[in-house]
């Protein structure tokens, strides 16, 4: 307990003598730059709804990661894979045929998850077929998805008589996941995400098939001799993956931006693989780390309203926080080893 | 170890929250704070910079105005900010105005402006203004750039030896279209008015890049485009894009002995950059503009309005009242230099109108009969590029 | 230089490595080092180039008592070794691999030294050549040189015929020798008893970490094989001999690679309720075979017929050959076979062949208390199976197994266990499954191969050398024939 409690004064204070030192550098008022942080993320009801709409893409991203970090797989790709749940869900968007607009959200849904889901599986698939690993083939995807992206809008997707790069149409209205009166989150994005959790929670614990991720994890030869197929386990892990973040992409698409842009995966995945791994793959801690990501990236935003500084500094502070909490992982790791 | 994660985390959050005191300032009453997105960065050389330096510029005029300001606000650069989260925090910090200043926001100044029914908001470039069921509180703003456009095509047009003019265009929409279009005016009328040439030896290519600016691996480089054109036998490259990459680039060949020169866009001091391949700029003053609608507010006499304001014809550099203008650039010689100014004139007084028929679509289809002369709007709303340009109109 | 090791010992935790080894090798001779693997050869040979520190005893160089911490300081009194696998830059040519650690000298002076001491050992090295293009023979042969070139004066040598032809083992025998005459004091490791006989003057062999022979030349092959293996088991505690039925596993034709020389020509056929050992010196083709039947790898050529029923190429063949009811347990418990960090309960979860969605703990959790019980486990089902000790998780592995498993593949199954704990194993093996079930089984100790099983199969350097009947050989013959000895050797 006594080591607990120095692990985390520590802790603490690695973060911030670093931070401040770095911040120091960049010429900024220290304390000013903290408190604005904070208040820029929950100063308001309005604010704290900004950091959970960070929040719901974040979770859902980190909830597919835990399913293949468990399979030992770096799962990379998982921008690519918000990109393409984005796609699918403007694609059905698009679609005139349908009226009812709960129906065709509930169908974007759906094509969101199938269409992450598949360009997961791709990534698996070149690595159990085709032996790319799945970070190279992970990136390469990414890749090809933003290029697709970037097509759809500048082709056959562009508003008419406009090209540019900055989006697509907005949609209609109807099509937008509603919010609470005053907040700016779709109420949608919530539920699911809670939903998510809590699924990804039963089948990683309660499930045979989380059981036999963390056996293929572990150890892929043992588990051949157990009749299980890593490869087959390896696609199924991607899939899951795959349909959270193309779910991530589904709410960016309808609740955040309400268009498709280039760049709607925000980052997100990339910032949810930090945070799984920070995490400890440990799923208790993800909405709490996950919430304080957002509230880094939404709280950020005022250092360049109100200090005038690069706003980059978030990710600096962003990168020391991890770099502590990996320091201090790494302290305890080698104290546990006789 | 689930436990010591909590912990240390429940530490650091509770460390911060003591750190820091819940103290925001508020606005006192008679200051006027203002909040302007800007779609690039503030020191770009170009379109943000100009609104940022009118912004300080109203700051000086204006007795307890103050600006707040956030700039790269582009999904590029801020990955998952919003316009309508953006203006909550300018909102909350006490702005009664907000100015997006990029066409690229339409969408989330229209989103924000009906969140925020006791807010002003100036979109530029947009004409929501225009459309009835739009909410009162947006108006639209823009500069008359097209007389820009013209003067630059002309300078351009004089000074190129090989006949081959590029155009580095940002992305296609009606204001590209009809800013492009002015800018082959001009060097058209050059050729068939004062140098009495083919219009057939003129080349006007344009090649669009996607955005207002460069976003590595999503737009085509500027820099590139400007390169290929210059080595490919185009000896001045004007530039409709926010920043200066064609300038720095005819400033590279310039000194590799090349005989080309550049325009940039935007902002008075692009040509600072590399002043001696830089013919001149055409360029935005947005005080006028500003000043206006800051003006309506503090008078209590606000209207949708959608403004396009053109340069001040007696005194163009008249930052008080001239909204476009163009400054000469060192490489413009001399005698260019005058019949740049007789041209000016020209425009001014109306005896040279550029947008008068005949002319026809790059399609081949009518714009203006013999001696029709376009009408506002169907400038504003310029569907296609004109016959004797190159370049894709969609 | 003379190289003398007084009493040293080596403790890897509570695992004795080495117990008071003493020997001397004399400057200009070649002193040979026998022992099947895991006799403490590799240990002593580490401590000597200061890659391992010894728990107790000293060193000495020409009498004179030397402290060999680090790798550094031997090579600073001159002790260099040759690694079976060359420790080089396979990017570099040979002149900049040949230069490493050398003296600082110009280009032309190395080009010049390579040249000289190529033509006095006779090798054939272009300087510009990438080593990376190079057989390891060749790349033994720069090394060999380099180390020369840097004037060392005592020699290791580990295996050094593995992987190389028989030209460049004909080029490097001479080029021992002539060394050992220029006054080097080599020691030649290896498990080859031809090669020794051949190079070595003197010979010491270890077993389990012990120094059990030391001789001259001329050696007695026997002394060293019992020396080697140990001594010839009593036929009396040899068990009944099991009735066999139809052919069930036959290799046809089977070229495999995997360990160091693969498997080759392999023609083989297994009939039901056979005890068969698999006996070789570590790495001779055991592991290949066992693994080809698991369906755990691949043949390059050749068919593997499993119950009548050809095994499918890649990644399929181990879930049919699971399907088929035959089981493998490798030797390496937590590498290969267990889940270090997954308890024993969910162990039996992960073996439920038609399981449903969902856990059930209740169930699983019975099996495993039953297990437990009935192997005697010491453990609780709550236990990962990294705290299990090896003889509990040989049970847990056995507790693990189908009971209607068909044909048991084992790898060294008694591998780190106490005599206690191999015997309830053996037991459970022989006496609990159905005596109509085949058990294939490797194992480096000769006695446990000659105590439990029928028959027996020998391989050297990917070969079969002896497939018999136990009754019909004996202790020697496999001993020699696992060293390589042909029956014309002396």
């Amino acid at each position: 307990m006594k080591k607990l409690i120095l692990d985390i004064l520590l802790g603490s204070l690695l973060v911030f003598s670093f931070t401040y030192i770095v911040l120091l550098i960049a010429g900024a008022p220290v304390l000013d730059a903290f408190k604005h942080i904070w208040l820029g993320a929950f100063a308001s009801s309005i604010k704290i709804s900004q950091v959970l709409s960070v929040w719901v893409p974040l979770t859902l991203c980190s909830c597919g990661l835990l399913f293949t970090f468990r399979a030992n797989l770096w799962n990379i790709g998982i921008e690519g894979q918000v990109t393409m749940g984005a796609i699918g869900a403007m694609a059905v968007l698009r679609t005139p045929v349908i009226d009812n607009p709960t129906l065709i959200l509930c169908l974007a849904f759906l094509t969101s998850m199938l269409c992450g889901g598949a360009w997961g599986l791709f990534a698996g698939l070149l690595k159990t077929r085709g032996g790319v690993h799945e970070i190279f083939g992970g990136l390469g995807l990414n890749f090809v998805s933003q290029g697709f992206i970037l097509w759809l809008i500048f082709g056959p997707w562009k508003r008419p008589g406009i090209a540019s790069m900055s989006g697509t149409e907005l949609l209609n209205r109807k099509l937008w996941l509603a919010s609470l009166p005053g907040w700016r989150v779709a109420t949608a994005g919530i539920v699911i995400a809670i939903a998510i959790l809590i699924l990804t929670w039963l089948f990683l614990e309660k499930s045979r098939l989380g059981l036999k991720l963390k056996a293929i994890g572990q150890n892929p030869k043992a588990a051949l001799l157990y009749a299980i197929s890593p490869e087959r386990y390896y696609l199924q892990s991607i899939l899951i993956a795959g349909s959270c973040a193309g779910i991530a992409g589904f709410i960016q698409t309808t609740g955040v931006y309400h268009r498709l842009i280039p760049s709607i995966s925000s980052g997100y995945g990339y910032l949810a693989l930090l945070l799984v791994m920070l995490s400890g793959y440990k799923i208790v801690l993800i909405p709490i780390l996950a919430f304080f990501f957002a509230s880094l990236n939404v709280g950020a935003i005022q250092l360049p309203i109100v200090l005038q500084l690069d706003s980059a500094l978030s990710g600096v502070i962003q990168g020391c926080c991890v770099l502590c909490a990996l320091f201090i992982l790494g302290i305890r790791q080698r104290r546990a080893q006789p | 170890m689930r436990g010591k994660f909590t912990g240390m985390f429940a530490v650091l959050v509770a460390a911060v929250a003591l750190l820091l005191s819940p103290a925001q300032s508020q606005a006192s009453a008679d200051n006027f704070i203002f909040g302007l997105l800007m779609v690039g960065p503030a020191n770009d050389h170009g379109w943000s910079q100009a609104h940022f330096e009118a912004g300080k510029e109203i700051e000086k005029n204006i007795p307890g105005s103050k600006m707040i300001y956030i700039d790269k606000v582009n999904p590029a650069d801020r990955p998952g900010v919003t316009i309508p989260f953006l203006v909550d925090d300018l909102v909350s910090k006490g702005a009664k105005l907000i100015i997006g200043n990029s066409d690229d926001m339409t969408d989330g100044i229209r989103e924000a402006a009906m969140l925020h029914p006791d807010i002003k908001f100036i979109h530029i470039s947009g004409d929501d203004a225009l459309n009835p069921d739009a909410p009162e509180n947006l108006s639209n703003l823009m500069g008359k750039m097209e007389y820009g456009q013209m003067m630059a095509g002309f300078a351009a047009a004089m000074t190129t030896q090989t006949g081959k003019i590029g155009y580095l265009g940002p992305l296609i929409n009606d204001e590209t279209k009809r800013l492009a279009v002015s800018c082959f005016l001009g060097a058209r009328y050059v050729w068939t008015e004062v140098l009495k040439k083919d219009p057939a030896t003129l080349t006007f290519k344009i090649t669009w890049i996607g955005f207002w600016f460069n976003i590595p691996g999503v737009t085509s480089d500027p820099t590139q485009v400007a390169k290929n054109f210059f080595d490919s036998g185009y000896d001045v490259v004007i530039s409709g894009i926010d920043t200066t990459e064609a300038l720095i680039v005819a400033d590279q060949k310039k000194r590799e002995g090349a005989d080309v020169t550049a325009i940039p866009y935007d902002y008075e001091g692009a040509c600072e950059t590399a002043p001696d391949a830089c013919l001149g700029v055409p360029y935005f003053n947005w005080y006028p503009g500003y000043s206006h609608f800051i003006n309506s507010i503090k008078n209590n006499n606000w209207k949708k309005e959608w403004l396009w304001l053109g340069p001040d014809w007696k005194d163009m550099s008249n930052t008080r009242k001239s909204s476009i203008s163009f400054k000469n650039g060192k490489a413009l010689s001399g005698d260019v230099q005058a019949k740049l100014a007789v041209f000016a004139k020209g425009l001014g007084d109306e005896s040279i109108s550029l947008f008068t028929g005949p002319l026809n679509f790059q399609d081949k289809s009518v714009f203006l009969k013999e001696g029709e002369t376009a009408t506002e709007m169907q400038i504003w709303n310029m569907p296609q590029l004109l016959e004797g340009m190159e370049g894709a109109s969609e | 230089m003379d190289v003398e090791f007084q009493h040293i010992s080596k403790n890897f935790g509570s695992v004795k490595a080495l117990t008071d080894v003493s020997l001397t090798a004399r400057s200009g001779t070649i002193h040979g080092l026998i022992g099947e693997n895991g006799a403490g050869k590799s240990t002593l040979m580490k401590i000597l180039t200061g890659y391992q520190s010894k728990s107790s005893g000293s060193i000495l160089l020409d009498g004179v008592e030397v402290q060999l911490n680090n790798p550094g300081q031997a090579s600073e009194f001159g002790i260099g070794m040759l690694y079976q696998e060359p420790m080089d830059f396979p990017p570099l040519t040979v002149l900049e691999n040949f230069s490493l650690g050398t003296p600082h000298q110009s280009r032309q002076e190395l080009h010049f030294a390579l040249k000289t001491l190529s033509i006095r050992f006779g090798f054939d090295l272009n300087p510009d050549r990438p080593v990376e293009l190079l057989t390891v023979g060749e790349r033994q042969q720069i090394e060999l040189l380099r180390l020369i070139h840097c004037s060392i004066k005592v020699l290791v040598l580990d295996e050094p015929t593995t992987g190389i032809s028989p030209a460049q083992k004909e080029a490097l025998f001479p080029a021992l020798k002539q060394l050992a005459a220029d006054g080097m004091t080599i020691l030649l490791v290896s498990h080859k008893l031809e090669e020794v006989a051949n190079l070595c003057s003197e010979v010491t062999v270890l077993r389990h970490g012990k120094l059990t022979h030391h001789t001259t030349a001329p050696f007695h092959f026997p002394k060293l094989l019992t020396a080697m293996f140990g001594f010839v088991p009593k036929r009396s505690d040899r068990s009944d001999t099991r009735d066999t039925g139809p052919p069930i596993l036959i290799f046809k034709d089977i070229e495999a690679s995997g360990e160091r020389q693969g498997l080759h020509r392999c023609n083989l056929t297994i009939a039901e309720g056979e005890v068969i050992g698999l006996a070789g010196l570590d790495g001779a083709g055991q592991s290949t075979f066992l693994r080809l039947a698991a369906g755990l790898i691949s043949p390059d050529q050749g068919k593997v017929i499993l119950f009548s029923d050809p095994l499918p190429y890649g990644a399929k063949a181990s879930i049919r050959a699971q399907e088929l009811h035959t089981a493998f347990i490798p030797a390496d418990r937590l590498e290969e076979s267990l889940f270090a960090r997954i308890s024993l309960r969910d162990h039996f979860s992960l073996r439920e062949e038609h399981g449903m969605f969902w856990q059930s703990r209740t169930e699983t959790r019975k099996r495993a208390e039953e297990a437990i019980a009935t192997f005697s486990i010491k453990g609780t089902p709550e236990d990962l199976a990294e705290d299990l000790s090896g003889g509990n998780q040989q049970r847990l592995l056995l507790s693990l197994l189908n009971r209607n498993s068909r044909l048991i593949l084992l790898e060294n199954p008694t591998r780190g266990l106490d005599i206690q704990s191999g015997q309830w194993i053996w037991q459970h093996l022989r006496d609990e499954l159905s005596p109509d079930t085949t058990i294939i089984f490797s194992s480096p100790e000769l006695d446990e191969i000659l105590h439990y099983c029928d028959r027996i199969i020998v391989f050297h350097d990917g070969l079969i050398v002896l497939d018999s009947a136990v009754p019909e050989t004996s202790h020697d013959a496999i001993a020699a024939v696992m060293t390589g000895i042909r029956e014309s050797a002396p």
